[in-house]
């Protein structure tokens, strides 16, 4: 590809019986930030240790500005990277661990001031230049880890869960700053995360992993509103699943049978009546109405089983059909109770289908 | 009520004031030795059931000085030191480099053996030192004596430097590569740095050691080799006890010059652990 910062090109990697990474190909554009996301044990670290050049791969290429970079060593490859717990080098100032990129580089004395003192103005760190890394906070000390990364203007950025050693509120804060400042500098950058909000809030694209390989590429919209496995699904957001089979299907409509009820789908191309489906909805898409209203189209009966107040939303579990269970989240403002009966009722458009 | 409380508050009171006191009595009794020498050193015609010399005089450091040959022995004593300091040293960073940042195989054995010299009575270990040595011709020579040092040097810098090298965080090392910096490149800005007060800690425990080392320079030393504390002890058989007190006290000197630069500079634990990331 033309347009592509980083390559993986079938890249496997085993620790002794463990495959880490399993013949992964994934391609980041120049300019694009790209997060790897998945449990612990996906494989993400990995790939990202396999670009950064502290794993070699035991198959497969990495290509890094359409150069092989797969058996040139860790400092010559012109990366930058922020780490998970920091990592900076607790003997210098805030200026010199800016400036070590520089100063490694031999850049004129000069010019290294100007771009440390640059770099600082970006993170909003001007007045510490002096100080030392355990003077400062972890979001401060985050900041330094960013700029570091930053100022020699390396190809590609680097992000190792940069966020996970911070408290929740700064997190948000950092969030965005990271992307304020990788939009505003253009650079390519990849992101591994094993928080979901992160990476939908952050990426132009997200590569979910599982299990060593790449279970689904897209931009955040595509994985959270058409998932294409289970994994994912699970893995974004809170779902409901529902095992069925294709009954009919009828142009754009498809019913599923499930749980004993006929359940309306969008289409899925070439499926026959009987193959196995499963079906997602989100629990935020699912209306409830009272019990006793005309039952339209996919609308179901389905009885209240619990009922948990969060504030701005209750939480229901529900039974529906033969005894399927559904997890709704619906306005705290019209309230039911356990051993209510109630309609439910979603858009067809809003469910979806994958076959199994 | 009250009464029980005020009871209670005074006995608890009289508890503190009897460990506070046998504190105070404690110290006395590990300083008066040392004021006995420093005064001894000084004072003429201090015989019989006198609490206080008579006399004071310098008369006694003049002795120690040109008939003990002072000068010599510390000398001697100096370079002892260093030569096991240095090699005490390369052996702790290149021994706590493995023992620190990897799982070798029989670690727990390897370790336990250098700390031997240490557990077993030194003049057990001491003889066969000497028996050694002789054979070696290693006695009576500069190297021989700080190489019988170096048995009990070098553990400390082992223990020393394998904390140290334990407490440098691997992720830092990997940010220097990321940056740039090859491995010289990395090991001068970054490991070097960060293991300095680790190497510095482990130096002076060496050399502590090998300045206060008595039994293994007993059985290796030799006429060109005596250093302080043996030549103190032969001292103490010649029966001029005045002169013995002033090279104790000389030998003492260095001692608290260096625990006033460890008071001053730096704190043990900053020493021992190095830096444990931020």
């Amino acid at each position: 590809m033309a347009d592509a910062m980083i390559e993986f090109r079938d890249v496997t990697k085993r620790y002794g019986n463990l495959v880490a990474n399993d013949h992964l190909t994934l391609t980041i554009r120049r300019g694009e930030l790209m997060t790897l996301l998945g449990p612990s044990g996906c494989g993400k670290t990995t790939a990202l240790r396999c670009l950064t050049g502290m794993n070699r791969p035991d198959e497969g290429r990495i290509y890094l500005d359409g150069k092989d970079v797969t058996d040139i060593p860790t400092h010559q490859r012109e990366l930058g990277m922020v780490f998970q717990n920091f990592a900076l080098f607790p003997h210098m100032s805030v200026a010199d661990n800016v400036g070590f990129p520089l100063m490694i580089r031999n850049l004129p004395k000069d010019e290294q001031a100007k771009l440390v003192a640059e770099a600082l103005r970006l993170i909003r760190l001007e007045g510490y230049a002096a100080q030392y890394p355990r003077h400062l906070s972890g979001g401060q000390q985050q900041r330094v880890g960013l700029a570091r990364a930053l100022v020699y203007r390396p190809k590609v950025l680097l992000l190792d869960e940069p966020l996970s050693n911070l408290d929740a509120k700064l997190r948000e804060e950092m969030r965005f700053e990271i992307k304020e400042v990788v939009t505003r500098l253009g650079i390519t950058a990849m992101y591994v995360t094993h928080d979901q909000a992160e990476a939908l809030a952050l990426s132009d694209r997200v590569a979910i992993m599982n299990r060593g390989r790449l279970e689904q590429l897209g931009t955040p919209e595509e994985i959270y509103e058409t998932p294409n496995s289970r994994f994912v699904a699970e893995f974004i957001g809170l779902s409901n699943f529902l095992e069925g089979r294709v009954a009919a299907l009828d142009g754009p409509v498809m019913r599923v049978a499930a749980s004993g009820l006929t359940i309306q789908t969008p289409s899925l191309p070439d499926v026959a009546p009987g193959r196995k489906v499963l079906l997602f909805l989100r629990p935020n898409e699912i209306e409830l109405l009272p019990a006793g209203a005309a039952l339209e189209s996919n609308t179901f009966p389905a009885k209240v089983e619990k009922a948990t107040y969060l504030g701005d939303t209750m939480d229901y579990r529900l039974t529906l059909g033969e005894g399927a269970e559904l997890r709704v989240q619906a306005d705290a403002r019209h309230r039911y109770h356990p051993g209510d009966s109630v309609h439910l009722r979603w858009p067809r458009v809003r469910s979806w289908v994958v076959t199994e | 009520m009250t009464l029980l409380k005020a009871y209670l508050q005074g006995l608890r009171n009289g508890w503190f004031v009897l460990g506070y006191t046998l504190c105070v009595c404690l110290t006395l009794f590990i300083t008066a030795p040392f004021l006995m020498i420093a005064l001894r050193s000084v004072g003429k015609g201090w015989f019989g059931r006198l609490w206080l010399p008579p006399q004071l005089t310098w008369d006694w450091y003049r002795w120690a000085i040109e008939v003990g040959n002072i000068p010599e022995v510390m000398k001697n004593t100096l370079i002892i030191g260093v030569i096991a300091v240095a090699v005490s040293t390369v052996i702790g960073i290149f021994a706590g480099w493995a023992f620190g940042r990897r799982q070798l195989p029989g670690k727990e054995l390897l370790m336990a053996i250098v700390l031997l010299p240490r557990m077993i009575p030194p003049i057990t270990y001491a003889l066969g030192v000497a028996k050694i040595f002789y054979t070696l011709e290693l006695v009576d020579t500069y190297l021989g004596v700080a190489m019988a040092h170096v048995s009990v040097c070098a553990p400390y810098a082992i223990l020393v430097l394998s904390a140290t090298f334990e407490g440098l965080d691997e992720r830092v090392l990997e940010a220097a590569s990321v940056c740039g910096a090859n491995t010289i490149k990395r090991f001068f800005y970054v490991v070097l740095p960060l293991i300095m007060p680790g190497i510095l800690a482990s130096m002076i425990f060496s050399f502590t050691h090998s300045y206060n080392e008595f039994t293994l320079t007993l059985l290796t030393y030799g006429p060109h080799t005596v250093t302080l504390p043996v030549r103190t002890y032969l001292a103490v058989g010649d029966g001029y006890w005045e002169i013995t007190s002033a090279m104790a006290v000389i030998m003492v000197v260095p001692s608290l010059v260096i625990l006033a630069m460890i008071q001053r500079r730096a704190k043990p634990e900053t020493l021992v652990g190095g830096f444990k990331g931020v």
